[in-house]
């Protein structure tokens, strides 16, 4: 284990979890728990996005680390869902805790793989320019 | 200095979630599907409502967002151990292989497991609390 990976991993995630963190308090006003939810599907794009790219070519391991684990492992987060669905039920709005839990569902499997698509598309596009 | 316990809380968060994703891969080397990430994010969702049930007794209001041990903790800490970047993309990579009876198994543990683990530790906790 190199310390430079675990390094990488503590800034990125600094960064993931202040801007999740500042975009919550942006949306606090709002009862539905809309910021999580905003922030699960952009980082699911992210990942997406960058496990295409990093598969077509391979940076350093902490550089992956970093923006992988790091930045999008702490940008998005599972256990607030788990709590915005249970305080939602709890309210007794039980349909929009049902519906919370298969927007972020399908809404995060789709955008990952949005971003994967887009990913080799820009990678095919980067390499057709980097040809030239 | 919000922004300070974020940062303390969700680097150790991330780091032991990345150690212990390399401890379960070393131990579960060819697991049926994604093991590592769901353990991780079941055992937050236990751990967050464990916190709460205990500490707030009840659902934290959003003033909880001035209470530095509360952005340590479940923001900070938890926010980050849990993640949801990675289930999305391997559930996605699942979906591409076609192996839809893991997938299945995948998301519904992973649903089930974190709001059913929250629930039951989040009352727990405000059992004991009293």
């Amino acid at each position: 284990m190199k310390i430079i990976n675990i390094l990488a991993i503590a800034v990125g995630a600094s960064v993931g979890a202040t801007l999740r963190f500042k975009l919550n308090m942006l949306l606090l006003h709002i009862s539905y728990p809309i910021g999580t939810l905003i922030e699960n599907i952009l980082g699911s794009f992210l990942l997406g996005f960058l496990t295409a790219w990093f598969s077509c070519k391979a940076p350093k391991e902490w550089v992956k680390l970093g923006l992988g684990v790091g930045l999008c492992g702490a940008f998005t987060t599972f256990s607030t869902l788990a709590s915005d669905t249970v305080a939602l039920a709890l309210a007794y709005h039980f349909l929009v805790s049902v519906s919370y839990v298969f927007v972020s569902m399908f809404g995060g499997i789709l955008s990952a793989l949005v971003g994967y698509l887009f990913g080799v598309k820009l990678w095919k596009v980067y390499k057709r320019e980097m040809s030239h | 200095m919000n922004s300070f316990y974020i940062m303390i809380g969700g680097s150790l968060g991330a780091i032991l979630r990345y150690l212990l994703g390399l401890f379960m891969m070393k131990k579960y080397s060819n697991p049926p599907f994604p093991l590592a990430m769901l353990v991780v994010n079941i055992l937050g969702s236990a751990g967050l409502g464990a916190f709460y049930g205990y500490y707030y007794n009840a659902m934290p209001p959003t003033t909880a967002y001035s209470d530095s041990l509360f952005l340590t903790i479940a923001i900070g800490f938890f926010g980050a151990f849990t993640t949801f970047s990675t289930f999305s993309v391997e559930a996605m990579m699942l979906l591409q292989r076609q192996s839809y009876k893991a997938l299945s198994i995948y998301i519904g543990l992973s649903f089930i497991g974190s709001i059913g683990f929250f629930l039951l530790f989040f009352l727990g906790a405000q059992a004991i609390s009293f």
